[in-house]
């Protein structure tokens, strides 16, 4: 099928072939700028993405280390036993083969920390920011390219620092990825380490926030108005928002639990503790750091699941060749939840020993901030509703997202409510719940990106056999590992337990928990088939066209890959991201780059009082009043 | 699902249970809608040739309608869920004790102390802790003379108000009673009361909730809930077999010296000043 893209990019091509290299001219680049220390945002988005995929593998080992012991306790580790280092054998961390109790709390709190922190806030935000808001606003790069090496150049150093603190002779953190003083200031000199790795990697958030909210506000194309960006972008817009407001309070939080670690400033350690026999006293308390933590940290679930957000509404339309249901309210969805984000932190904090009074607040707020994300479920289905669907890999992922979402939020409605979450506090319930909103939520929604912008990144199509084979081994046993903690959590069973089985009242969940471990294990292999492809594709997949998915935002103007300086023509937005169908029209999308012809006139006007006369339409002026 | 849950033993364990079934079934309802709409749609608008998507942004009115109903649907479901949170914390709805002990969390143990023989529990504060005094009692205060400490194993009479005084020595844990459906952290610094009552008598686990540590999965203890009879005995037994817990012992010579620590005076005065001191 011929496309309008490729039709109209060649004749921009003739019209304004050299009008875009002002000040990106095809100098030489040596290596090491090109591919290590460079300022290209496609590189840098590389950069987090490769780097995030290697923490991906790292964590999801250490999570089946957790699931290994859960499901087969104390028994050796099949295959892998032999290949741990010698020195966490002589330090008693491993047993005959089995991980003991100190290997498994450092587990715990590093599979934790690294998902979150270098896994999917580098994906969702370093790798979508950087690859998606230069060319989806349509413009040479970010706002400060520099600021933007330097925020991924931050990431690896935290890294090396985080993984090097397992070879301390007290070991890795082992505090949780929440950290909690007391025992994060007492628990040794691994929790140090993570602290000034966490705040380094808090840095890079920053920076590259700050850089999304000036390229977004300052380079959009000309043309473009802050309502006719695609959803992908606002999502992301308002994540930056986020961190900028949210991150510097974890900072603080982080800086002042070193200065207890380190000079013993006794912020959050109380009157006349005992610590393994000895006193240890301060004039301070604990729960302030909870409150510090978690006014960062709540938001930080936002920030993991907004950009999926845009990304998966942008899918839908486009392989539903349909608008996006209720545009506007998607976004006034976004900022409801952004802002929602911020009074909500202490529903983490019920069982803190916070005053209740606040614990009704924080109940009321929470249980509000569901709305938001019903109104962006709704719509969703919106989408879906009369489409035309085609399910292409990024689809079916995105599909993913919408249906584990579902079961994430409601399941969330659990906890905000105050008193039921009373008993299911620090259950497995919560680990269930933060899977189906981070794996089953997040996740999906990145590899819905992955896949969506992989012809675009690399300029060669995945293979989509591979892609779906990957989406239904990942759909079916991610459901088999993570549902089933729901009936653990309601059972009573601890999160955070080495051996659940000394309890009587969990001893009969040995076989639930040996069951979810093998489903683990398929999941976990099953990430291979995505790396597969992006490796594999990117030498051997079929030659991407500009446009592949046939879809309006002005990415798809862009050469496939997109050269240093990114389009080959001079772009002009005529229109919003998502005029798919129009009925006067052959082909089902119109981009936003498509001139106004008189047919393309005709065409909108025609469209747009079809659907004033059958419902309110939410779209663009008429055009002549463009 | 809700066959998972643990049996329940408590007032407010019931209560919670009930709400538990009702958000249960709302969420499952919506869950199945969703689902099945969206099921429904995926298949009856699959790619087909000749047709083609119908070219529609959004409808004001539906928009408002799926906003107000969860809005109106949840806001009812927290305000409904309100009274039940007030009387599992609010500290002004704690119901006037039969019985209360000191429990404290130390890594990876659980401490209690009990009143003794004459209900009240001794006078404490932070400031007296040390490694053998690990509840702060006040050597001075002589109802604290007869108060005795348990480890790891407790005991409570069934069908009474109990209130525990929840504290810790060293880090964060968390004082978790599953069949009664309790749970609160025990925050080093503060004493916060936990409010619940047993209603069957039996053996139930204390779990500690928040990470501790590396043993803190092993941090178990464990209820044993007694009739009252029984656990009259037990008190007795206690109070007359154990040996006093060590600070104990040195505020009652402390106070022998300073000639107010007849054991008989103090334990009289115990009883007949037991009411006041316990609504305190």
């Amino acid at each position: 099928m011929d496309t309008v893209a490729v039709k109209s990019a060649h004749d921009h091509d003739h019209a304004h072939g050299a009008a875009h290299d002002h000040d990106h001219g095809h100098h030489k680049q040596s290596f090491i700028t090109k591919y290590i220390f460079s300022t290209d945002h496609k590189m840098i988005a590389r950069q987090f993405l490769f780097t995030a995929l290697f923490f991906l593998l790292i964590g999801g080992a250490f999570a089946l280390f957790l699931r290994w012991q859960l499901g087969f306790p104390g028994q050796a580790i099949p295959f892998i036993s032999d290949l741990l280092p010698q020195s966490w054998v002589d330090r008693g961390w491993i047993a005959d083969g089995a991980i003991q109790p100190s290997l498994f709390a450092q587990f715990i709190s590093m599979h934790g920390t690294i998902m979150i922190f270098y896994v999917i806030i580098p994906l969702a935000v370093g790798f979508f920011g950087n690859f998606c808001i230069p060319l989806m606003i349509g413009t040479d790069d970010m706002a400060f390219p520099k600021l933007n090496m330097i925020s991924f150049w931050m990431v690896p150093p935290a890294g090396v620092l985080l993984m090097s603190s397992f070879w301390l002779e007290s070991g890795a953190s082992v505090a949780g990825w929440t950290s909690y003083p007391p025992l994060s200031v007492v628990a040794g000199m691994g929790q140090t380490f993570w602290v000034v790795s966490i705040f380094m990697i808090g840095f890079s958030s920053i920076l590259g926030a700050i850089n999304y909210i000036t390229t977004v506000l300052n380079k959009r194309a000309p043309g473009m108005r802050l309502f006719q960006m695609p959803l992908t972008v606002w999502a992301l817009f308002i994540t930056a928002v986020l961190i900028t407001l949210g991150t510097p309070v974890l900072a603080s939080a982080l800086a002042l639990v070193f200065m207890d670690q380190v000079f013993h400033a006794s912020i959050f350690i109380p009157q006349n503790l005992i610590i393994s026999n000895n006193p240890f006293t301060g004039g301070g308390q604990p729960i302030l750091f909870q409150h510090l933590f978690w006014f960062y940290s709540h938001p930080a679930v936002y920030i993991m699941i907004l950009p999926s957000m845009g990304v998966v509404s942008d899918v839908m339309a486009t392989f539903s060749r349909k608008p996006v249901y209720g545009y506007k309210a998607m976004i006034f969805a976004i900022m409801a939840i952004a802002f929602l984000g911020f009074v909500v932190w202490g529903h983490h904090m019920f069982q803190s020993g916070m005053s209740p009074v606040l614990g009704t607040t924080f109940m009321l707020s929470t249980i509000v901030i569901a709305v938001p994300s019903a109104i962006k479920t709704f719509n969703w289905l919106g989408i879906l509703w009369k489409g035309s669907i085609h399910f292409t890999t990024p689809m079916l992922n995105a599909l993913a997202f919408v249906a584990t979402f579902v079961v994430g939020g409601l399941s969330g409605i659990f906890m905000a409510v105050a008193p039921i979450d009373v008993y299911i506090h620090d259950t497995y319930f919560i680990v269930a719940h933060i899977h189906y909103v981070l794996f089953g939520g997040s996740l999906f929604g990145i590899f819905a990106g992955i896949y969506y912008w992989y012809p675009k990144m690399t300029g060669r199509m995945y293979n989509e056999a591979l892609g779906r084979k990957h989406f239904w081994w990942t759909f079916v046993t991610y459901n088999l590992t993570f549902f089933p903690m729901h009936l653990l959590g309601i059972g009573g069973h601890l999160r955070r337990t080495y051996d659940p089985y000394i309890y009587d009242f969990l001893k009969h969940f040995l076989m639930m928990n040996r069951f979810i471990t093998v489903f683990a294990i398929l999941l976990g292999f099953s990430q291979l088939l995505l790396l597969v492809n992006i490796l594999w594709s990117w030498k051997f997949g079929k030659k991407a066209p500009r446009n592949p998915w046939h879809a309006n935002s002005l990415e798809w103007a862009a050469p496939s890959p997109p050269p240093h300086g990114n389009f080959d023509m001079q772009l002009h937005v005529y229109r919003g991201p998502y005029e798919y169908s129009l009925p006067e029209m052959e082909e089902d999308y119109l981009p936003q780059w498509i001139e106004r012809t008189d047919s393309v006139r005709s065409a909108e006007e025609h469209a747009q009082h079809s659907e004033l006369a059958s419902d309110y339409s939410d779209g663009e002026p008429l055009p002549h009043n463009a | 699902m809700l066959d998972y849950l643990p049996e329940v033993v408590s007032t407010v364990g019931i209560a919670h249970d009930h709400l538990f079934v009702l958000v249960y079934y709302i969420t499952a309802i919506i869950f199945v809608l969703v689902n099945v709409l969206m099921v429904y749609f995926l298949i009856k608008y699959r790619r087909r040739e000749g047709r083609k998507a119908y070219h529609f942004h959004g409808s004001m009115p539906v928009e408002f309608t799926w906003t107000l109903l969860p809005t109106l649907l949840f806001a009812g479901l927290g305000f409904y869920s309100d009274d039940l949170w007030a009387d599992m914390k609010y500290q002004n709805r704690v119901p006037k004790p039969d019985i209360e002990i000191d429990v404290l969390g130390q890594t990876f143990l659980w401490h209690f102390r009990y009143p003794g023989a004459d209900g009240v529990l001794g006078k404490k504060d932070f400031k007296f802790r040390t490694a053998t005094n690990l509840f702060g009692m006040d050597p001075s205060d002589p109802y604290g003379k007869d108060d005795f400490i348990t480890t790891t194993h407790f005991n409570l009479p069934v069908n009474k108000t109990v209130v525990v005084h929840l504290s810790s020595v060293d880090v964060l844990h968390s004082f978790f009673l599953p069949h009664f459906r309790v749970k609160q952290d025990a925050v080093p610094g503060m004493w916060i009361n936990v409010p619940f009552d047993g209603l069957k008598t039996g053996v139930y686990e204390l779990v500690c909730a928040e990470l501790c540590g590396s043993g803190h999965y092993s941090m178990r203890g464990v209820l044993h809930m007694q009739s009252q009879t029984d656990f009259d005995k037990w008190m007795n037994e206690q109070t007359k077999s154990k040996t006093p817990a060590p600070p104990v012992a040195e505020g009652a010579a402390a106070s022998t010296e300073s000639g107010t620590g007849d054991p008989a005076a103090t334990m009289g005065a115990g009883t007949a000043n037991s009411d006041t001191s316990v609504a305190q």
